[in-house]
């Protein structure tokens, strides 16, 4: 990027607050009252954005945290005589709380349900300001006084106006943080699909309730600002309709745009303004609008676009564990669904280095033992032992963290990033470190990662681009990107032609020549045997042999697992079959 | 004692509107994976659509059963027709859009239909013709009306009508099957459009049925009743499963029981409070709703 497009791309900001800040001299005061009320829907704006926008968290209660922002500094200046400045942090403070406590019970749920939850929450808290005698009621609060600063107040229009100006800056500098904040890369792989952020070493529900608390601290502040300029808190404006037309912002604007969130704004509170003209027929012209934006554009004016993570030109040289040794071992893991017994008393040992296959016909439980030695299912009974540490039973991430990173069965990656940050978000298994920049490291192991799979020319390409052979060495990609000490692959062959078999048997030697330990699951007998060190043959959940493909291919009871055993009426069907 | 039958009574009436409406969430749901949230309003349409039946018979008051029929029936075709409008016009376009812009796009809906009516009755009230006022079966301390008989047969005929259609027609079953997997259902024959705007009509002439009956049970109407009405019907589906029937009419009827036993011993201005922290502390232990879900997410 050279200098002149840098310039371009960081003056958007400043040259559009220092346009507002100038015309704001020339606007009349209902103009400027709007002009307000436009800057305080900003606000509200890059918040949910925040919950929404970028951890794809569906909020229709967001009015919800604005009142409680509104509510607590207007009750601490009223009946405690505290000053507005004072109240601030309070007021950023007890809508933080209540994110956390909308957020902790919704973790599990799926978006839709979220959406209603959320609106629940509203409504409570709506009611119950109206319902109690403290919050005043129907009529809410009155007589807040103006703010001041340093004695000065800020009551005409055009003081205010630039009062809300100057908080606008200051909100639009944090959300910028964290936009490029490691944590808003892991927003964005929790959006695509939290599942496998997860399982590649996201602690999604830190993550996703960090988006609730951060979002209602962040719209909490437009509430005293809204009580400032009303002199009010009017519990009419926190309902329902105040959360949809602050998701509008974002929905017009475009998801997780900030510059969307002011086209949004400008739209939502200007253009019933503008509508006055027509009163009673406002509010259905602004609705009919809003269906025509929605189906002319669905991803908004202004879509989000991300900033390409920008690689060091040269790979690095590797980064490597000194591990040696044992790295996995698995003793008497079983796992039961009722009264069936998927996995039975499973054992595994690896070393580092090693190339270990389980194979089994359909049905057998490899994928179910998988998923225990993962963390995505609790296994019934058993250890799990990574590096050393017992890891079984717990969550996927904190398994990912120990060193056991993995790939999907059905190819599992964030579609709407791109390759360099689906690679990118396998680097949390390894630092977990979240309120912060990417680092020198985070970026230095995406290239070394993308060189080894041969990735790096689609480094910014959308992963959803690619071919299925690419699709499945990405995974491998982000795999390698946790410095994992075990790397499960789940039928990485599965789909693939002879040329991309081969290549990825090349694949597994280097990994293997990095002294990392690969668990294969594969039906591909031919290349089981070529790379595989030793071999588990898994049959209704138990072990029926193990030892080096040799042997395998020997043993009987393997063969009679796959083609069946002479008596059989399933071998005669074979034998039929076969002619 | 007295009281607690009387509330149960209450409750079993409201909560049996609250069932036909949920039941609209519930199906569409479960074939476009769409939170209707033009849902309530569709209802609210139907209470006006029967409003103007029963008025234009010039019905007054007294035990009119003709007259209530035809206003059910026509207020219920004319949500049907409306509600599949309206899928047509605004949903389909966006079935293979983004699950978001589908929502935002029945939130714009319903905004025009509370505005649209609005504006067409100058955001006043309508008192509804007393027309189930045949007085009462039981009398003395609990009051049984025969308009409340009248209602919750209404209802439970309906509900029955809709469990035959559902599991013993053909198109019940294609309608089932559409709900568990789009693609392999199209790919059995099914013509996946025409039945999605089927299940909007019958959503929605449930929907409108309600409308009606609620019209002649609170007799007052207005046009942003659809909304609260709706969120406890949504709250009703998703207690019982989205997409599970069985469950959604069984949580109908709890959350007309919960709405009446919270008015009555504690008040009416905490009712949706305790649904919605009802709700939400169901989901919070529950995640699939307390009757399990029958849907499965697609990967």
């Amino acid at each position: 990027m050279n200098l002149d497009s840098r310039l371009l791309r960081y003056s958007g900001w400043p040259v559009l607050i220092l346009l507002t800040a100038v015309v704001g001299q020339f606007l009349d005061d209902y103009a400027l009252t709007v002009a307000a009320s436009i800057i305080i829907y900003a606000i509200l704006g890059l918040g949910i954005n925040i919950v929404v926008g970028y951890a794809g968290l569906l909020d229709l209660g967001f009015a919800a945290f604005y009142a409680i922002g509104a509510y607590v500094s207007g009750l601490l200046i009223l009946k405690q005589g505290w000053n507005f400045w004072l109240t601030l942090p309070v007021a950023i403070a007890a809508a933080a709380i209540a994110g956390l406590i909308i957020g902790y019970p919704t973790l599990r749920l799926r978006s839709d349900y979220l959406a209603i939850v959320t609106l629940g929450f509203g409504e409570i808290i709506r009611i119950t300001v109206i319902n109690l005698e403290v919050t005043g009621g129907p009529n809410g609060l009155t007589g807040i006084p103006p703010v001041t600063i340093a004695g000065r107040e800020f009551v005409t229009p055009v003081d205010f106006f630039y009062l809300v100006l100057v908080f606008f800056v200051i909100v639009l500098a944090v959300t910028g943080l964290l936009a490029r904040s490691r944590l808003a890369y892991a927003w964005r792989a929790v959006r695509s699909d939290d599942r496998a952020a997860e399982a590649v070493g996201v602690p999604t529900r830190r993550v996703k309730l960090l988006a609730y608390v951060l979002g209602a601290a962040v719209g909490a502040v437009a509430g005293p600002l809204n009580a400032a300029q009303l002199g009010t808190v009017d519990p009419s404006n926190f309902t329902f309709l105040t959360s949809l037309f602050v998701l509008l912002v974002i929905i017009i604007g475009g998801m997780g745009s900030r510059p969307g969130v002011v086209v949004g704004a400008v739209v939502v509170v200007a253009l019933p303004e503008v509508l006055r003209t027509v009163q009673d027929y406002r509010g259905l012209v602004f609705a009919l609008l809003l269906i025509a934006i929605i189906l002319v554009r669905p991803q908004g004016v202004w879509p989000a676009r991300f900033r390409p993570l920008t690689l060091p030109e040269v790979a690095p040289a590797a980064e490597r564990r000194t591990a040696k040794g044992r790295l996995l071992e698995i003793t008497g893991l079983s796992r039961r669904f009722g009264g069936v017994t998927a996995v039975e008393d499973l054992d595994l040992t690896l070393d580092a280095g090693e190339v270990i296959s389980v194979i089994g016909p359909n049905g057998a439980g490899k994928t179910t033992a998988f998923n225990c030695i993962t963390g995505m299912i609790v296994p019934s009974a058993g250890t799990v032992a990574v590096n050393g540490s017992d890891v079984a039973g717990q969550a996927p991430h904190r398994v990912a963290a120990a060193g056991l990173a993995r790939t999907f069965q059905n190819i599992r990656l964030f579609g709407d990033m791109t390759v360099a940050e689906n690679v990118l978000i396998g680097r949390f298994a390894r630092d977990r470190g979240l309120l912060r920049r990417l680092g020198a490291a985070d970026l230095e192991a995406v290239r070394r990662c993308l060189d080894f799979v041969g990735l790096s020319d689609a480094a910014t390409r959308s992963a959803s681009a690619l071919s299925y052979g690419e699709r499945r060495r990405l995974e491998i990609a982000r795999a390698l990107a946790a410095d994992p000490a075990v790397i499960l692959l789940d039928e990485p062959a599965a789909g693939a032609n002879p040329t991309e078999k081969r290549s990825l048997m090349e694949l597994i030697a280097q990994i293997r020549a990095l002294g990392i330990a690969v668990v294969l699951i594969e039906h591909d007998v031919a290349l089981v045997m070529s790379v595989s060190d030793r071999v588990t043959v898994l049959e209704y959940g138990r072990t029926i042999a193990a030892g080096p493909p040799a042997d395998i291919q020997e043993d009987q009871r393997v063969i009679a697992a796959y083609l069946g055993v002479p008596d059989d009426p399933e071998t005669d069907l074979v034998a039929e079959v076969l002619g | 004692m007295n009281e607690f039958v009387q509330y149960l009574v209450n409750g079993l009436t409201i909560g049996s509107f609250l069932a036909l409406i949920a039941l609209g969430y519930s199906m569409v749901y479960g074939v476009v994976r769409l939170i209707n949230f033009a849902h309530g309003d569709i209802f609210m349409i139907g209470a006006f659509a029967g409003f103007s039946v029963l008025t234009t018979i010039g019905v007054t008051g007294g035990m009119a059963l003709p007259a209530v029929l035809a206003a059910v029936v026509i207020g219920a075709l004319t949500t049907g027709v409306v509600g599949t409008g309206i899928a047509r016009v605004a949903y389909t376009p966006l079935l293979k859009a983004p699950q978001l812009s589908l929502f935002i796009a029945a939130i714009g809906v319903s905004l025009a239909l509370q505005e649209g009516v609005k504006v067409l009755t100058d955001a006043r009230f309508k008192s509804y013709p007393n027309a189930l006022d045949g007085g009462q079966i039981l009398g003395g301390s609990v009051r049984v009306t025969y308009g409340q008989l009248v209602l919750v047969v209404l209802a439970v005929v309906l509900m029955a009508g809709l469990w035959f259609f559902i599991t013993r027609t053909v198109t019940g079953t294609a309608m089932r099957a559409l709900a568990m997997d789009r693609d392999a259902a199209r790919l059995q024959g099914i013509n996946v459009e025409r039945l999605i705007l089927m299940t909007f009509f019958i959503g929605s002439v449930l929907a409108g049925a309600a409308g009606v009956m609620y019209g002649l049970y609170y007799t007052q109407i207005s046009f942003g009743m659809g909304f609260l009405i709706g969120l406890r019907a949504f709250t009703a589906a998703v207690l019982g499963g989205i997409g599970n029937l069985p469950g959604t009419m069984a949580a109908g009827i709890f959350i007309g029981l919960v709405q009446s036993f919270s008015a009555g011993y504690i008040s009416s201005r905490w009712t949706d409070v305790i649904i919605f922290a009802l709700l939400i502390g169901v989901l919070a232990l529950r995640p699939t709703g307390l009757f399990g879900e029958r849907v499965v997410e697609r990967a």
